[in-house]
């Protein structure tokens, strides 16, 4: 053992090399970020390696969680499977929206949550972007009424933003005019993020199949 | 869809879209994110619960709490934190229900404030002494130190969850603290 860690061993102990200060007085000096600077401790030697010592004893604890996650055993599908199930069945079906032409024989409706899909689907696969949160605004329970549709989206890296988006919007446009009788009055489309997608020449995968499954089902 | 340059796997979006298009009902987006914090959920509920037994129970509940209040979280990307506190509060709901927490009229009574000697001395690490002299800490501190260190809640936050005085609370990390800082330079 060096002579710097007797010292801050001695110092949990007793307190003595902390020139007067405890190690939970200088957890809380931590906590506050060190602000405002106190020359009582900042000039104790004792205190300097016992604050060392504390950061280094966080920083572990910190990341104690993400170590233990690191060498989880992966779990069998089942069981997670078992949970996707039932949430599934508690979709989320939001507000009806009505398709014309309304008769008093039938009436035919599609689910917010069925059109939320639709433009998941119609905006993942106009290209170089993902769709994120979407939201209708305005009475899509009431025909004629003018939506605005607002969506999140990431960009992939090395796209154009602008064509990206513009390309989405018409993407999603036409599918929204072809499958319901919404009144679109604007998509908007925040894009929030560029995102680091691996160039692939694979068929497209989960996002757009589930997407699709979600529209062909609902619609 | 032919023209399409880029073909992307939901697993690689953030989770700010993962989170956006759950919430609108997406259970695939869902799926992802189930699988890329299950880990972090089920670890992080271990060390609260101090046990293995109840940690399926647990993390099955938060997944469908979450699923459930996903609409509600205004900022998707902050879905891995609002994740942690759903499992912390669960765990804890179970230690409470079974009541197993320290009796607070014991705190000041019982605990030694040193560990046995030598209990990291076989650790191949400084993570790894920490990690194991967490686990021979009493469960309070042990939990109390998770929550603090780990889920970042406030002494006031642990104390209500935990239904314990805020000061035990800050009693009880005060011990984790000296323990764990003992061990650590026993492990040198």
């Amino acid at each position: 053992m060096t002579d710097l860690d007797n010292d801050a061993h001695d110092a949990r102990d007793e307190n003595d090399d902390l020139d007067g200060h405890t190690i939970d007085e200088l957890s809380d000096y931590l906590d506050r970020g060190r602000t405002p600077l106190d020359p009582s401790i900042e000039g104790s030697p004792g205190c300097r390696i016992a604050l060392s010592s504390l950061e280094r004893l966080r920083q572990i604890s910190k990341s104690l969680v993400e170590v233990d996650a690191a060498a989880e055993a992966p779990r069998n599908d089942d069981w997670l499977g078992g949970i996707l199930e039932s949430i599934g069945r508690e979709a989320r079906a939001g507000r009806d929206i009505p398709l014309l032409p309304p008769s008093p024989r039938a009436t035919l409706s599609v689910t917010e949550g069925a059109v939320r899909g639709l433009i998941r689907a119609a905006g993942d696969r106009s290209g170089g972007l993902i769709i994120g949160r979407c939201r209708l605004d305005g009475d899509v329970t009431a025909p004629g009424t003018p939506i605005t549709v607002s969506i999140d989206a990431s960009v992939f890296w090395g796209e154009r933003i602008v064509e990206t988006v513009d390309r989405a919007r018409e993407a999603i446009y036409s599918a929204l005019l072809k499958h319901t009788e919404l009144t679109i009055a604007s998509i908007d489309i925040t894009v929030h993020d560029v995102y680091f997608a691996q160039v692939s020449d694979q068929e497209p995968d989960d996002a757009g199949d589930g997407s699709a499954s979600n529209e062909g089902g609902a619609l | 869809m032919s023209a399409a340059p880029y073909r992307f796997s939901l697993e690689d979006a953030d989770d700010r879209i993962l989170a956006g298009r759950a919430a609108d009902g997406d259970t695939r987006a869902f799926e992802v994110l189930a699988r890329r914090y299950g880990p972090l959920l089920r670890a992080y509920a271990r060390r609260i619960l101090g046990s293995n037994d109840e940690v399926d129970d647990v993390v099955q509940e938060t997944l469908i709490t979450a699923w459930r209040d996903l609409p509600s979280l205004n900022d998707g990307s902050v879905v891995k934190s609002w994740l942690m506190r759903i499992v912390s509060h669960k765990s804890i709901d179970r230690i409470r229900a079974r009541k197993d927490h320290l009796d607070v009229d014991d705190v000041d009574a019982a605990q030694p404030d040193r560990l046995s000697p030598h209990a990291v001395s076989e650790a191949t690490s400084l993570h790894e002494a920490v990690s194991q002299a967490l686990t021979t800490l009493p469960l309070d501190q042990q939990r109390c130190w998770v929550l603090r260190e780990v889920g970042e809640h406030s002494y006031d936050e642990i104390a209500e969850q935990m239904g314990i005085p805020a000061s035990t609370v800050r009693g009880l990390l005060s011990r984790a603290r000296r323990n764990l800082m003992t061990e650590m330079e026993a492990w040198r």
